[in-house]
Order: C-alpha cells, then structure tokens, then sequence
C-alpha cells in the first residue's frame, strides 16, 4: 500500500470493529436464537408428522384420522397402541415395511422432547434476563415479542399501541394500504386472558397487556426491581 | 470476451443474450458473495451482479460516470457485507482506500471477514448519523463519498456527510429507497423532494431509476460544488 496512513486505519478499524461486535452480544439476541429455533424446530415436526401420516395411512387410515394431535399420534405409535380395526382399508403391511414408519415415529418423538428441553431453556433466560415481562406476559409470548422488535432495546423504545401489533405487521399493512380491518393484536393473541376472554373484550384487553408489558419491559432493561406479580395481578382483577 | 466498460475500472462482456459487469479481482480465486469469476489473458475478474448492487444497477441503466476512479478513497455508508463495497475496492485498487461503515453488528461481523481478505477496505461499526464519532477514525477528506442506508432521513444523513468529509470537486452517490422516506407516498415524489434538499448543496449530475433491478429506487450522482 502506498500509503502509511491507510495501513494505520486499516488496522485500528479492524481491530475496533471486532471488539465492538464481540461486546454486541447480549443476553436478549441470545433469547431471540432460541426462540427462532423453536419455530423452526415447530415447522420441522410438522412437515415430519405430515410425512408420518401420508405413509402410516396405507397402513392405518382410521387411527390416522381418529387422533388428530400429532404428539399424541406419535406416542401411540411407539407404545403399540394403535390397533386396527376389523374392516381397516388398510393394507397389512410386513414387519419390514413398518420398520422405517415407527422409526420415523421414534424421530419425531425424539424432535418433540428436544423442542421442550428448548423452551426450558428459554424459559429460564426470560426469568432471568426479563423477569417482569415475563410475569406479564409469559416466556414465549416475551420471546416472540422480542424477536420482532429485534432487541430488548427495540422493544423499550416502541410505543406501547406498537407492542399491542407486534406480529400483525401484514395485516396493519394491509389496514393500511386497502382499509381491511385494523389488526387488534399480533403475538399476545396466544395470552391466557385473551384466550378466556369474550371477542368484544380483545381490544381492550390487548391494549391494557400492551401497556403492562412495556412498563415491565423498561422495568427489565433498567434492571429494577421485581413488580411483575403486582402488573398481572392488576390485569387479572380486571380482566380475570 | 471482456472488455472495458465506459466507466472507470468497470468491464463488461456478453453473457448469452446479457450484458453483465465486472471488476478485476484484487484478491485472486477469492468470491465474496457467490459472484462468478472469469480469467482472461492473466486477468482475474468478478462478475458484478446487477440485481444485487444498486451501483452496478446504475451502470446498467446507462450512468455515464460514477465518479470513482482508481486509488480514489472512498466513504461508503450502509455497506451492509459488504457487497458493492467489495466492487468499489476493486475499482479504487491497492492504491486507494474504502472505509465501509454500518451500524448492524449482525452484517458488520460478515464485513469484518472481507476486509480481512482486503488490505484497502476497512470496516466501521458506527451510526452515519453521528459523523463526530467516526472523525477520527477515516481519511480527513475524501474523494467520495457512497450512501446506501434506506433510511428516512437519509438525504440529511447523506448531506452531514458530505459536508465534514467530502473534498471540493469530490462526488458523492446517493442510493435512495424511496419507501424507507415513506411507506405510502408516491416514488416520484419523493425523488423531487430529495431532489430539491440536495440540490441546494450539491450539484446532481446524473439521477437514474433502478427498475427493474430494484423497484422504486433511484441512484443520485453529485459532485460537491
Ligand atoms: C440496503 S443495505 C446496503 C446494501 C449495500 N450497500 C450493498 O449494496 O451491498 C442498507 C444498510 O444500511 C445500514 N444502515 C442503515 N442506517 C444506517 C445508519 N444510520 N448508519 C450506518 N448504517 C446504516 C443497514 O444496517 C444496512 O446494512
């Protein structure tokens, strides 16, 4: 290089550039690693599950139909409990020609025991790096609502109308665009008072979880002190 | 065949019925984004792609001059991994220089490995918005200055920039998104709009649509007065 300057800049430029980036590794992308490896390992289950019951149903058509939760299907599988019945449409299929099925079976069994030991996981980084929002909201609910902020400092810094949205981003576009209906919630529609609660009530409900969960959400990232227990108290005397 | 191009360090030859773009290699038998590499006489070059480089989209549409030339030093803002920005370090060659600067640790850590295969492009993790805290760390002045941020306010970005860096008679190239300003507003307007808040400091010297390379997008040359 021809220039000493450049040699200089290069080097210490290099040099800052990885510390900083080593120093950008916090707790909450690790939380969002994992809660984008349980979706992932959700959409696996589904697509081997699916295959499972394409294949056993040459086989077994009506215990296929008859048990409609793949874990259960799974489990029946391996534990010899799918019997079949007299007038089966099933062909009878050879000791060899079942091996490959239930080994399938023993797989996805194997998927789902590893996709639970994962939200333990998770469970137990939520507690600990954001304890209040997940009193609030729950550890998967405070996952997902992180990875769609894309950090934990994203998130404190929404408004709370735009946490009440967060995993409704295609419909609020759509709202916008072609005046479809506005979204009333994205992610916390999976939240137990939501669920339990009647569909005229979901809005409000929605909004009074959004706003708890950004009070608890800056609560985590300030690391104060623990008033989770008191937020959703609060939210289940009204709501509950 | 490959030939020069009308642009500075830029190559061209047909491919079937396409006309594609190239650079010389400066770091031989090395592709940093999955690009082809061709040799002729001794000569190793990277294929340019057009759809996923906003400055090679330009060319393409005809940009008469880019304003980089050889062993200039550039500011890029916003080189993501690194993309263009490895383009541009070809073209500037071991002579000149490219601080590539972006504020996203996730693409920076992939920069970081082509810088290291690159002796005249170095890596910035830091905010185009606060020029103040990378002052120190680049050229007083330089040649050009390269913004791709999508961003909205990237013309204000664009122009700070300009300012503090840009030396007199320098270029500068703004590639502007137009539904990062504004999710809603119609494109042209927006160019106008942009157009306008430059043109008060810079004179735009060419202001080229990306379609159909990059839908929306317009690529402003300008040259600091
Ligand atoms: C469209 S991408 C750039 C692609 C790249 N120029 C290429 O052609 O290879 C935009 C990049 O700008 C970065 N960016 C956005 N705002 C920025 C800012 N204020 N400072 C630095 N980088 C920024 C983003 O992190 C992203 O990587």
């Amino acid at each position: 290089m021809a220039d000493k300057k450049f040699i200089d800049f290069y080097k210490k430029n290099l040099e800052e550039t990885k510390r900083k980036i080593k120093a950008s590794v916090t707790d909450d992308l690790l939380i969002v690693q994992i809660i984008n490896n349980i979706d992932d390992l959700n959409k696996i289950i589904n697509i081997l599950a699916k295959d499972l019951r394409e294949w056993y149903s040459y086989y077994n058509p009506e215990f296929s139909k008859e048990i409609q939760d793949h874990a259960r299907f799974v489990e029946l599988i391996l534990s010899g409990k799918d019997k079949k019945i007299k007038q089966s449409m099933g062909a009878e299929l050879s000791k060899e020609d079942l091996k490959p099925i239930f080994n399938l079976a023993k797989k996805i069994k194997d998927v789902f025991e590893f996709r639970d030991e994962q939200e333990i996981c998770l469970e137990k980084m939520m507690k600990k790096v954001m304890p209040n929002a997940t009193a609030v909201a729950g550890s998967v609910i405070g996952a997902r609502l992180l990875q769609h902020a894309g950090s934990l400092k994203r998130l404190i810094m929404l408004p709370s109308s735009t946490v009440q949205l967060l995993g409704a981003e295609k419909a609020l576009f759509r709202h916008i665009k072609s005046g479809s209906k506005c979204p009333k919630y994205g992610v916390l529609h999976e939240h137990p008072l939501i669920m339990k609660a009647n569909r005229k009530d979901h809005g409000k409900i929605a909004r009074a979880l959004a706003d708890k969960i950004s009070i608890a959400a800056r609560v985590d990232y300030f690391k104060g002190k623990f008033i989770g227990d008191e937020l959703i108290k609060g939210l289940e005397e009204r709501f509950g | 065949m490959i030939k020069k191009s009308k642009i500075f360090e830029v190559y061209e030859t047909q491919l079937g019925r396409r006309n594609i773009l190239l650079t010389k290699n400066l770091v031989k038998g090395v592709s940093v984004y999955g690009e082809r590499l061709f040799n002729q006489d001794g000569e190793e070059y990277r294929e340019w792609v057009s759809n996923k480089s906003k400055l090679a989209a330009a060319i393409l549409k005809g940009c008469p001059n880019t304003g980089i030339r050889k062993d200039d030093v550039v500011l890029y803002l916003g080189a993501a991994s690194g993309t263009t920005a490895s383009h541009v370090s070809d073209i500037v060659g071991e002579n000149g220089f490219v601080f590539a600067l972006d504020f996203a640790p996730r693409v920076v850590r992939d920069l970081v490995f082509v810088c290291e295969k690159r002796k005249n492009m170095a890596p910035l993790l830091e905010d185009a918005n606060n020029p103040e805290s990378y002052k120190d760390k680049i050229s007083k002045e330089v040649d050009i200055v390269y913004q791709d941020v999508a961003q909205k306010n990237q013309a204000q970005i664009f122009l700070k920039n300009c300012d503090m860096f840009l030396k007199k008679e320098g270029y500068a190239l703004l590639a502007l998104k137009a539904r990062s300003v504004d999710v809603s507003a119609k494109p042209s307007v927006i160019f106008k709009k942009v157009r306008e808040e430059i043109s008060k400091k810079l004179i735009i010297i060419d202001e080229r649509k990306l379609e159909p390379f990059e839908m929306d997008h317009c690529m402003f040359v300008c040259k600091k007065k």
